[in-house]
């Protein structure tokens, strides 16, 4: 009872603190006070947090980490960073193994996007969060919760948006219907980059084809799909020749920014995070604008995970929550240009600014390998025409 | 143990090393390569890989459009290259001095720095175009994410070793030879074709081997300058490797990239050991 208490007590101090707005000094010192009554921890502990991404994200936890030490004094939190590439995937193996053997991984904390939560999530290697674990999750979407079943909380995100040059464009499409005729009556004005070398490019190839199918298939992986993709590909080869240079798919995300900077088009999918911060460094003009269209493109969260075989489970659901709140999730949308995991009405004024536009939400993806045949048809089809 | 034994074993410790070197850098990796070529996505051995190769247009226009680019490149730069070679062996003068002096820049420039130059060069809004239109040109043919663009920077690439290569074998005609032709009355094309060229096609022919295989495994370029499709087989390769994972086709591609470049080799071996024959 004095457990579910203490619980309580933060639960309520943290949705305060979120109230209060993120720069309120008055609360944080507050904070401070207050954990005298963490009740349920008495000693000091350590927890791992094992983190994969590239180095703003290092960058990002080293300035959130000391901010939820200053608060929890009692609780020590050992950041491991490893490289995007491979590092996912050797740390869900050393998990899996070690629940295999019945050991403890040595990991309490794990941040991931969605292929690698569902993929664990199958081992049963999270634990299932709720509420009273993580007070801060009422504030948070509840679709992207229950995508995973409440087995973590999404605690940042981006998306691909349209970015357009709103000198040459006053009116921008609101519907995918709508961006497609735009395409076709401003011949040579949209690019795409090629969906095999970048995510942009890619969500844009997904979501033409998938918006004719039921919005439930983005998160199946099921190849019997396949037989259905006609439709979608269709309409990508038809506007082939609407497209820059007649039909020429830039390689890399980078690659349609440049010629979007360079004004030969005015109009390209992006990556939220990554256009805004060209625009933030000049390398795109500050005319470019960006716009979420109906139905939206896709983008992904990265999830926080309580590993289910930690020792400190306590620790770790304070420290999933503090990630939820308005400190940290400031950060993200200011230093990364991210999404925040909690919804936008819970954020500061100036955050709802920055993001106007593209607040509307991000599909999730979940389509494993089916994106690769995607990518190979795309090649065959629509790349060679 | 006789003299001739101790020679052979020391040559052949000499040689070791290097043998050693070349077992795992090549010949282990290539049988790996053919093993894997070979095996279908079921794990049995057949040429389904080879089969998908040539039997689908986009791979087969992806081989063709390689070899294209491949051998415009080779003439191209032999051209321009045999050309300023020759231009520098016999001429004095500021320009021709100039031109020695700088031709080797671009080898000092790192790949991928020169790439992004060149785009920035020949692209739709780049510094040609826009030199051009305050001229009246309006628009100007499309280089980058275009077959020309990959020959571009081939040339880029390749034109300053080349000159060097081939300048060093026109280096070695001695001017007596050319002198003394001349004084029994030969004209300066029969000076050329009788005397400089058979005495530096051999160089021709080290240069080319060089160029093709350069060209035909070329990446960097070709996947930021070319066009979506037909790709390079090295984009090709890479794209079949690293993001459809498909090692079995990937290898066949490499296979076949790797037997293009031996038919090369073996031509170019031929050639050497004919003339050493000759002489």
């Amino acid at each position: 009872m004095k457990r579910i208490l203490g619980l309580l007590t933060i639960g309520i101090f943290m949705l305060g603190l979120i109230a209060c707005g993120s720069t309120d000094k008055g609360s944080t010192s507050e904070g401070s006070g207050d954990n005298g009554t963490d009740a349920n921890i008495d000693e000091e502990v350590e927890i791992s947090f094992y983190l994969t991404g590239s180095m703003n994200m290092k960058d990002l936890w080293d300035e959130i980490i000391p901010m939820f030490e200053k608060e929890h004094p009692n609780i020590k939190v050992d950041l491991v960073h490893m490289d995007a590439s491979g590092g996912p995937q050797a740390m869900l193996d050393r998990m899996e193994a070690a629940k295999a053997a019945g050991k403890s991984s040595g990991i309490d904390v794990f941040s991931a996007d969605l292929r690698d939560v569902v993929r664990g999530n199958k081992e049963g290697l999270w634990a299932k969060l709720d509420e009273e674990k993580v007070p801060n999750m009422v504030n948070v979407e509840g679709d992207y919760l229950e995508g995973v079943d409440y087995h973590g909380v999404p605690y940042r995100a981006s998306s691909v948006v349209l970015a357009y040059n709103s000198e040459n464009v006053p009116n921008p499409p609101q519907t995918a219907d709508e961006l497609y005729d735009w395409i076709r009556n401003n011949p040579g004005k949209f690019a795409y980059n090629d969906p095999a070398t970048g995510g942009a490019g890619n969500s844009f190839m997904v979501s033409a084809i998938y918006n004719f199918l039921e919005p439930e298939a983005l998160l199946s992986g099921d190849h019997d799909i396949m037989d259905k993709w006609d439709q979608g590909f269709e309409l990508l080869k038809e506007l082939h020749p609407y497209m820059y240079g007649e039909g020429i798919y830039p390689k890399k995300n980078e690659g349609t920014m440049k010629i979007l900077s360079g004004g030969e088009v005015d109009m390209v999918p992006v990556w939220s995070d990554m256009a805004l911060e060209h625009i933030d460094r000049g390398l795109l003009p500050e005319s470019t604008k960006l716009i979420q269209i109906d139905p939206p493109l896709t983008g992904g969260p990265v999830y926080m995970l309580a590993i289910n075989d930690s020792e400190h489970l306590d620790a770790v659901y304070k420290f999933i929550d503090f990630s939820l709140s308005s400190e940290p999730q400031s950060l993200i949308v200011n230093n990364l240009n991210g999404y925040p995991g909690i919804k936008f009405e819970e954020m500061p004024q100036e955050a709802q600014e920055k993001f106007e536009g593209i607040e509307g939400n991000y599909r999730l993806t979940n389509l494993g390998d089916l994106e690769i045949e995607m990518q190979k048809r795309w090649q065959k089809e629509v790349a060679t025409q | 143990m006789s003299k001739k034994f101790k020679q052979g074993l020391m040559g052949l410790t000499m040689v070791f090393p290097s043998f050693l070197l070349l077992t795992f850098v090549c010949i282990v990796p290539i049988i790996i390569a053919i093993v894997e070529s070979l095996k279908n996505p079921q794990g049995n051995l057949d040429f389904a890989n080879y089969i998908s190769l040539f039997a689908e247009e986009s791979s087969r226009n992806n081989i063709f459009f390689t070899l294209k680019v491949t051998f415009v490149s080779v003439i191209l730069i032999l051209v321009v290259s045999y050309s300023l070679a020759v231009y520098l062996r016999f001429s004095e003068g500021f320009i021709a001095n100039l031109i020695k002096k700088t031709y080797m820049i671009p080898i000092f420039i790192p790949g991928i720095i020169a790439t992004y130059g060149i785009m920035n060069m020949y692209e739709n809004h780049g510094w040609l175009a826009k030199i051009l239109y305050q001229f009246g040109l309006e628009s100007i043919p499309r280089f980058v994410y275009d077959f020309k663009g990959i020959i571009l920077t081939e040339l880029w690439f390749n034109i300053p070793f080349t000159t060097m290569l081939l300048g060093a074998a026109l280096v070695g005609i001695q001017d007596s030879v050319i002198e003394s032709a001349k004084d029994v009355g030969a004209g300066k094309l029969k000076v050329f074709f009788k005397f400089i060229l058979p005495l530096s096609y051999q160089t021709m022919l080290v240069a080319l081997t060089f160029i093709f295989m350069g060209v035909i495994g070329g990446f960097l370029a070709p996947y930021l300058i070319g066009p979506n499709s037909p790709q390079m087989l090295g984009v090709a390769m890479q794209q079949i490797f690293s993001v459809y994972q498909d090692r079995g086709l990937a290898s066949a591609n490499a296979v076949l990239m790797f037997v293009l470049s031996a038919v090369v080799g073996i031509f170019y071996i031929r050639t050497m050991i004919k003339d050493s024959d000759l002489n």
